[in-house]
Formats: C-alpha cells, structure tokens, sequence
C-alpha cells in the first residue's frame, strides 16, 4: 500500500462508509431525542411560539455573538466565551467558505458558492487552531472542568482537532508529501463524521432545536427571550 | 566483430565532436545528472565520476557503450506514447536517444508484418537475450479473450518478452498502471506491468502520453550507466517525476494568494489565475509537464488554460471527474443510498424508542 492508493481509499470508499454512518447516527440520534416526548401544552398561549422560536434563533446568531459583555456565560468566563466563539468561527469558514471545502459540498449537492480569498481562510484556521489550544489548556488548569471532564471530553478535542491541524498543514504543504498529508487529513475527517454521531459533538443539530424550542416556549409567554 | 559504438555511429552521420559534446551536455541537464549521486553511481573512475561537469561523463559513456536493442510491445494502447516520442522534436536528447536505440520489433512502426515480424523478433529476443530493453506500451487484459497477437494473449507475450530482458520500461499510465482500460467498470480486468512481472527491473514513465523527454532521458541513463535510474514507490525515476505538477506550476502564485478562475471563460482564466476549482489535479501528480513541458518546452496544458488531468498517477480516469475539484471525495452516495441510511437511523431510533416505552409501561404498571 503506497500513500497513493491510501488517500484513493480515504477518500473514496472510507469517506463513503464515513459519510452513511454520520447520516444514519445523526438521524437516529435526532429520532431518539424527538421520542423522549413533549409534555402536553395546556396553557393557552399568550403570544406566537413561532415568533418566539425565530427570535431566539436569530438573537443566538446575530446579536448575542456581538455584545457578549450583556450575557453572564461571558462574564462568568470569558476565555472560554471568546476562545469558543472563535473556534466556531474559524471551523464555520474554513468548512463552508474555502474553497477546497466548497468544492466537496458542491460534489455532493450538485451547487457552489463563491468562497472567500485563501489567505483569509487561512487566517481563520490559525485562529480556530489557536482556540482549540487555548480550551485544551484551559480545561487542563481549571480545577472544575477538569474535574467534569472524562476521555469523552478529551477525545473530542482531539477528534476536532486532527482535521484542523492536518488541513493546515495540507495546505501548506508542510512536513510531509501532498498526497500523504492529504492522506492523514481525510482519514482524520472520515473519523470525525463516525465519532461525532456517538459524541457530543452532536450538538451542532440539537443547539438549533434546543434554541427554537426555547425560543417558542418564551414566545408563548410573550416574554423576551 | 566489435560492435561499432554510439559515438563511431554518431560520426559516420556527420556529426562533429564538437556537436556530440553540445548534445551530451544537453542530455546531462536533462536528466539532472548536476547532482552528484547518478554519477557517482556510475560505476566510472572515481576522477569522471566525482562531482563536475558530468558532460564529459556521458561522451565517454557513449563513446564505449554499443547500442541498446529495443523490443516494444504494444498491448491494450493506442499508441499515443509511440506517437509522442516519434513527433517529438526536442533536438538533442530525442535524436541522440532514439537514434542510438535499436528498435529490433515495434508493433506499429515495424516495416514487416504477419509471420515476418513475429518470426523477427523472435531472433531479436534470442540474439539479444539477458540484454535488450523491454518498453511495453498499453495495459495488460487479464481476460484471456481481449488483446491477442499472433495468437498469443497479451500476458503471454509480455512473460516471453520479459523473459530475456534486461530491464523493462513501462512508457504511459496504460502500462503502468492500467491507464484507460483500467478505468471503471475495467471490462478486460487490464492492469498494468507490475502486476504480472516481479523477477526484473521495472521502471514506470507514466503518462498519458509519456512525456518524451522523461521517456528518452531514462534509456539515455540505461544507455550511459547500464543501470537504472533512481525510482520513487511507484517506480517512476525520480529525476521526472520527483516534484509534483503544482510544485513548479507557473500559477502557483495564484494558488497561493487564493486567486482561481471559476470558469473557463471569466476574468480569472483569462488573468492566467489557478485552475484548481476547474479540477487541477497538479498537487497530487508528479510529472516533468510544469518544467520540460511539452513540444520542445513550448507549453503544456497549464499553461494553455486547462487544469491538469493527473495522467501520471494510478487511476487518474477514475479521480472523480476531470473537471471536478481536487478535494472532492472520489466515492459519493446518491440520494438513494444517503435516504436508505437515514432510514435505517429513523428505525433504529423510533425502534429501541419503542421499546424503552413498552419497558417503562410495563414497569410503571407493575408499581
Ligand atoms: C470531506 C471532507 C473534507 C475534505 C475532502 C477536505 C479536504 C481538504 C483539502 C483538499 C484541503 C487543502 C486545500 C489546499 O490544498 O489548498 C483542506 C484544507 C483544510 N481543511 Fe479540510 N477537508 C474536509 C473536511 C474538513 C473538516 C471537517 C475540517 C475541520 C474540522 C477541515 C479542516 C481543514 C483546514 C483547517 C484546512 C486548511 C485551510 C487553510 O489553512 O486555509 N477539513 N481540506
Ligand atoms: S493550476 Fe493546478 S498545478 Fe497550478 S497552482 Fe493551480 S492547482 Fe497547482
Ligand atoms: S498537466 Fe497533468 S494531465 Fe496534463 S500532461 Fe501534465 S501531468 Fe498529464
């Protein structure tokens, strides 16, 4: 097995296997949680659930990430509220904005967008790379994550961050031949889509739920979420 | 009788000393014999081979060495490598090269025919034996009932041919790899020289077609060090195929400041930016095409605005489509097959959902 055959697998019959597995676990997660039932509403209602549900939605992205300072997640620990909100940011450009990436969702949609310059998505993924580091640490140190965190915790750090750094290194063609980092970044993604069904990196499809549902029940009370 | 050398050949066709030095050190650049370790492994005295102008080097070599006779076969191609190399005009390296090959059989090029040329290179193989070069040319079918000659099956007559070599070259990704026959559904079960032939030196110059340059430099190493040149894994001599297409590609700066043409026809193509959302498969393809380029260093495909094909690499026909991205996966389920997925996660969930509530009732109706 030269490193050519091997990225011909990694990213041919392994993505493939990689890719159902993710859709089969993601759903079967979503079903799963669908199934644990809603308490019956009673209460008539004193405002819309829906007006509530896409203002909370649209709070979470637009408002909330630009005066973090309001929110007491951010002054109880910013590190974590910045380093976080960074990481997203850089994982949500690198995956949807460069233009290799753009060329896979296009492969497997059958439309592209327009992409941002390199150098700006490369940017972007030091950032998301330095993140990573900065949360590592962090819960190395702190007392209490540490405490809360088991291999589940640890793994997940990892699993995110061997695609970001093997990406990087790929682009720059660092250390190793192209095909053979090439190699290494798709066996590192191919895991990731089987390891973030049996994780908690799952929640990137319940953080949309959850929101909505909260959203609605503050919608429903005419409060403001 | 002494067999007469290249260099008493050479200067019975008129060329001056003068010409034939010019022409041995336009063969030394060409085949990146400036570093040291070629010549060294040359096997000549220790004060030719140390370092130096390895020019020289070669005018002695040739002016030694007999000629190479040639056995080419060709097998499942079309003769596109044969055609490259004899349209070819690189003046120095192609002449002096081909010149100073004996092609004793050639399928195509042959005057002979029919039992004559069979019967020909028969003698050749018996007169040379243990000391021609085998270049065979297209893909060996593993289906007995494609590619007969003769009356011989392609595998037949390569395990002949080969048999009496003294070393194999494999010219174009056909015989290298399989090439197009061997693309998907691969009717003939073709594959390439190295799947059959283990006990000989097989050296591969893939390439759809070989680009002559890197097919002639390697025999001119076999013609001057009567060994082989130094081979990657893939057993492509290292001085062609060291660097991949995207290493010395002339819009690699594009590349790096993320400048690419998204069509063939906007401002991007026409501003000569990087084709790699057009499908450029240059980061994974090692070949000489960014550096020699093709007919005599004019152009090559990059330069011309088309994206690179990776036809120096296995399985480039099933790369998952020319014009498609390089980061593409090369295997991508249809909505069918993602839709029976997500079905079997909805039953797997709703399922042990189920069950779990039956097993609560029944708790819940046991208290
Ligand atoms: C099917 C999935 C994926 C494929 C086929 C893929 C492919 C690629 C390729 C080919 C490159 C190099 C582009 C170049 O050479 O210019 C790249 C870069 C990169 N990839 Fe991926 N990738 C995938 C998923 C991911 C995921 C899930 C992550 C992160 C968690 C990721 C993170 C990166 C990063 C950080 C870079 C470097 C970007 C830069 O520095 O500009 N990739 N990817
Ligand atoms: S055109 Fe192809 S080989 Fe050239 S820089 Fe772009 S991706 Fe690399
Ligand atoms: S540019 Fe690529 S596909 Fe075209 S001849 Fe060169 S190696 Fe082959």
């Amino acid at each position: 097995m030269n490193w050519t055959s091997f990225l011909e697998f990694t990213r041919g019959p392994l993505f493939y296997a990689a890719l159902l597995i993710f859709i089969a676990g993601m759903v079967y997660r979503l079903v799963r949680v669908i199934a644990l039932g809603w308490a019956r509403d009673r209460v008539k209602s004193r405002g819309s659930k829906l007006g509530g549900a896409v203002r909370s939605l649209l709070k979470g992205f637009l408002i909330w990430p630009f005066i973090p300072w309001v929110k007491n997640t951010f002054s109880r620990s910013p590190l974590i509220y910045v380093a976080g909100g960074l990481f997203h940011l850089g994982l949500f450009v690198v995956i949807f904005l460069g233009a290799a990436h753009m060329l896979v969702w296009k492969s497997l949609l059958g439309f592209g967008w327009p992409t941002l310059p390199l150098p700006i998505v490369d940017w972007l993924a030091v950032v998301a790379i330095a993140a990573m580091i900065v949360l590592f640490i962090n819960r190395l140190v702190h007392p209490v994550l540490k405490l809360i965190s088991g291999p589940a915790e640890w793994l997940n750090l990892v699993f995110v961050f061997l695609p970001m750094i093997s990406g990087y290194i790929l682009t720059h063609h660092l250390f190793f031949r192209y095909e053979t980092a090439y190699s290494l970044h798709m066996l590192a993604v191919d895991w990731l889509l089987i390891w973030i069904p049996l994780s908690r990196i799952s929640h990137f499809m319940f953080y949309f739920f959850a929101k909505a549902i909260h959203g609605a029940q503050f919608g429903k009370r005419a409060v403001a979420p | 009788m002494a067999e007469e050398t290249i260099y008493q050949r050479l200067q019975a066709a008129g060329i001056s000393r003068r010409d034939f030095l010019k022409g041995c050190g336009g063969l030394a650049a060409l085949m990146g014999l400036q570093q040291a370790p070629p010549v060294a492994a040359s096997g000549l005295p220790a004060h030719l081979a140390r370092g130096g102008d390895p020019a020289p080097l070669i005018a002695r070599a040739l002016a030694t060495k007999a000629r190479v006779p040639v056995i080419w076969l060709e097998l499942q191609d079309c003769a596109g490598c044969s055609e490259a190399l004899t349209r070819s005009h690189s003046p120095t390296l192609v002449d002096l090269v081909l010149r100073e090959i004996t092609v004793e059989y050639h399928e195509t090029l042959s005057a002979a025919a029919g039992f004559q040329v069979e019967a020909a290179k028969q003698a050749a193989m018996k007169q040379y034996a243990g000391k021609y070069l085998l270049v065979v040319e297209g893909s060996i079918p593993t289906d007995g009932i494609y590619c007969t000659i003769g009356g011989h099956s392609a595998l037949e007559i390569l395990q002949e041919a080969a048999a009496g070599a003294a070393a194999i070259v494999a010219t174009g990704n056909c015989s290298a790899f399989g090439g197009l026959p061997k693309a998907r559904p691969n009717p003939t079960g073709a594959k390439g020289v190295l799947d059959f032939i283990e006990d000989k030196p097989v050296i591969n110059i893939p390439g759809c077609p070989a680009i002559p340059e890197a097919f002639t430099g390697t025999l001119a190493h076999f013609l001057i060090f009567g060994g082989l040149p130094e081979l990657d894994e893939l057993h492509r001599p290292k001085t062609f195929y060291g660097h991949t297409v995207h290493d010395r590609c002339l819009r690699r700066p594009f590349y790096e400041a993320g400048k690419f043409a998204n069509t063939f026809d906007d401002e991007g193509a026409r501003q000569g930016w990087c084709l790699y959302k057009l499908g450029c498969k240059g980061p994974t393809t090692y070949n000489a095409c960014a550096g020699i380029k093709w007919d005599a260093g004019l152009s090559f495909p990059i330069q011309s605005g088309h994206p690179c094909l990776g036809c120096s690499q296995p399985n480039f026909w099933d790369g998952g489509g020319f014009y498609q991205g390089q980061s593409a996966p090369l295997d991508r389920p249809g909505i069918g097959v993602a839709a029976a997925a997500a079905g079997i996660g909805l039953v797997a969930g709703a399922g042990i959902a189920m069950a779990n509530r039956a097993q609560k009732r029944a708790s819940d109706d046991g208290k």
